[in-house]
């Protein structure tokens, strides 16, 4: 009997461990691993070599007046196309001509107002991300400026059916053609971005090429010493996918984007192309003298998460500097072995290529790409020179420094998916957007704490302020996390703690998951300050 | 089940402890799916909760492992012991998974630790070792 039982048990138990081995070895078989929420697109183009295009770096705007204290620009939104893969041209949806679109140097406390004219096919909102923005300017997805000759294309008993809630927000100031976006600029130093944020149509609005890069600069930061000018690169890194004719590939259920939003199904979680563009070329290179550079690093992809880090020839990995984050200067520069950058994000990094050898390469990898997208850029040092910059060990102190004592509401937010419109859709708090209702309703000046947890990857953006990471996971943040954040992001399962001031203007503003495909697919929420 | 006389009948106490400590351990375990669905749900106190019975739960395999070795010791038997140790290093994977989020990894492992467990429940139930 005895005997009996013994094989039993070793049976059972054996069955048992035979399935958890099974499943176990299927798990690490199909999941992703690394972890990456979207899903490849394809492309059918011929894609070049890597590191022979050489990196563009997009034109200064040059403002059509600087008087009364402030500076006047004009931005043409308008089609075009551009030889982005050789031997084949691109159609895009530009600002003013380029892809990224030009960019806005602006000084800190000197406002800038940019008259945007819409020569596109569809409506448009221009949001400065990042930006410490009256809510008249910040882009609202319903504020549309619209194309000369639009006509509503679908409009039931005074419904407007192309907003996913399927009701016209009342709330929304449309203009026709033009509008003048005003931006204060009345904030810390940084690299900020503007892109389309035109209600349910931002992710292919983007994917065409709707953004460009806005800086930020004062008097202090110029004295730090900082590499600058040639040495001061700005790299905006998007990831896209190309039909053989050179189109862009995109999932839309209407090509047009006119009515109907969304993309294919298998495309819910986001969008992921199999060429990484960098300033809006593929796989490029870039030659720099063997000294000290200032890498201003904006991840403008829709789905794509990167990280990245510095790889010479022989295999050395160059340490990544961090001076800054979303938000402008950290305190302390932070070494890093690599960046970890979600949509939207932005750091500032400096890289010393003193000692690389002249004639040599230095390739930027992204450890969670696979084959293609491994690849991002190169850069090619030239020659050994001398370099008069510095890193100070003080680059700021203005940061603020919020503590949980401090705050006035703790709120807790999950981003996941869920059902919406009788499909699937990503939701906050359990619910989609609706630009009607008011989610959050914070005091201006009150200091509060918010807890998100998210179900895949979630990088969550706040407009208006900027915010610090008080913790990650239940435990401390990384050493990424550091300085003032307007994204973080969340990856499968994580949570985070944040904490910020709601400050500088009432009315109404956005919180929102940046994985485009996401905010398209519900998952944004109204932030009301009064 | 072996037959046993009047003497043999009474079912040592080292066995009951071993019992016990498993069917606590049961009851631990099941809590950590309930805290995961709460915190995904977008209860942030989820996370505290799951990291407790993380912690409990662990703790739990560490006593029950020092007991079934007592029942090694006493009463000449290691299938406990030998269970005990798989669970013990499941769980501890299991602990790192967590705090790594490696999904991937994480929840197929906690269901088969619990499935496992739970098997170890009844057997140790269903078995009355005497003294020697």
């Amino acid at each position: 009997m005895t005997d009996l039982t013994r094989r039993h048990a070793l049976g059972v138990g054996g069955a048992l461990g035979l399935v958890a081995f099974t499943g176990l070895t299927t798990a690490s078989a199909l999941a992703r691993r690394p972890p990456r929420t979207g899903a490849h697109l394809a492309g059918q183009a011929p894609l070049p070599p890597p590191y022979q295009v050489p990196l563009p770096i997009p034109r200064t705007l040059k403002p059509l007046a600087t008087t009364g204290g402030v500076d006047r620009y004009e931005i043409t939104q308008r089609e075009t196309t551009a030889e982005i893969l050789p031997g084949v041209r691109t159609p895009l949806w530009t600002y003013d001509g380029t892809f990224p679109g030009p960019t806005i140097e602006a000084r800190r406390g000197r406002p800038v107002i940019v008259r945007h004219r819409n020569e596109l096919p569809v409506p448009t909102v221009v949001h400065l991300h990042g930006g410490r923005t009256p809510a008249s300017s910040d882009g609202y997805p319903t504020d549309l400026v619209l194309p000369r000759d639009w006509h509503e294309p679908a409009r039931m008993n005074g419904m407007h059916m192309d907003g996913m809630s399927g009701m016209r927000d009342p709330r929304a100031v449309e203009s026709r053609l033009t509008r003048d976006y005003t931006f204060p600029m009345d904030q810390r130093p940084t690299m900020l971005w503007y892109h389309d944020h035109r209600m349910d149509f931002t992710a292919p609005a983007i994917w065409r090429g709707l953004a460009g890069l806005h800086i930020i600069r004062d008097d202090a930061e110029d004295s730090l010493g900082l590499p600058a000018g040639p040495r001061e690169i700005p790299l905006a890194i998007t990831d896209r996918a190309f039909s053989a004719d050179g189109t862009l590939r995109y999932p839309s259920l209407d090509p047009t984007l006119r009515t109907k939003p969304g993309v294919k199904e298998e495309y819910l979680a986001g969008v992921l192309g199999d060429v990484i563009l960098v300033n809006g070329a593929p796989w490029p290179v870039h030659e720099v003298d063997a000294a000290r550079h200032r890498l201003r690093v904006l991840n403008a992809s829709n789905a794509r998460h990167y990280e990245l880090e510095a790889v010479t020839d022989d295999g050395r990995r160059l340490d990544l500097v961090q001076i800054g984050a979303d938000q402008g200067l950290l305190t302390t520069p932070v070494t890093h072995r690599t960046i970890p950058i979600a949509p939207a994000e932005r750091y500032d990094v400096v890289i010393d290529f003193k000692d690389v050898k002249p004639g040599t390469k230095v390739r930027i990898i992204n450890r969670l790409g696979s084959g293609r997208t491994r690849d991002v850029m190169a850069f090619r040092v030239t020659r050994r020179t001398k370099d008069d910059t510095r890193i100070p060990r003080t680059l700021s102190n203005d940061l603020p420094t919020w503590r949980r004592g401090e705050a006035t509401r703790v709120r807790d937010f999950s981003f996941r998916a869920g059902r919406m419109n009788g499909g699937h859709g990503w939701l906050i708090g359990g619910k989609p957007f609706d630009p009607s209702r008011t989610d959050v309703t914070v005091r201006l000046g009150d200091v509060e704490l918010w807890r998100l947890v998210a179900d895949v990857h979630h990088p969550v953006h706040l407009h208006l302020v900027g915010f610090r990471v008080l913790s990650r996971g239940g435990r401390a943040p990384r050493p990424q996390d550091a300085g003032l954040k307007d994204t973080i992001s969340l990856r499968p399962g994580e949570t985070a703690e944040i904490i910020t001031r709601f400050d500088a203007y009432r009315g109404r503003y956005l919180f929102h998951c940046h994985n485009a495909e996401h905010e398209d697919m519900g998952m944004m929420a109204n932030l009301e300050v009064h | 089940m072996a037959t046993t006389t009047d003497v043999e009948h009474r079912t040592s106490p080292v066995w009951w402890t071993l019992r016990t400590i498993v069917g606590l351990h049961v009851v631990a375990i099941f809590g950590q799916p309930v805290f995961a669905g709460v915190l995904l749900s977008g209860d942030f106190d989820g996370l505290r909760m799951h990291a407790t019975g993380a912690n409990v739960t662990t703790s739990l395999g560490y006593v029950q492992l020092i007991v079934a070795i007592v029942v090694w010791v006493r009463l000449r038997r290691v299938g406990p012991f030998a269970a005990t140790l798989a669970l013990v290093a499941a769980e501890t994977v299991q602990y790192f998974a967590g705090q790594a989020g490696a999904l991937w990894l994480h929840l197929p492992l906690g269901v088969a630790t619990i499935a496992a467990l739970v098997v170890q429940f009844v057997a140790v139930w269903r078995q009355e070792p005497t003294h020697d």
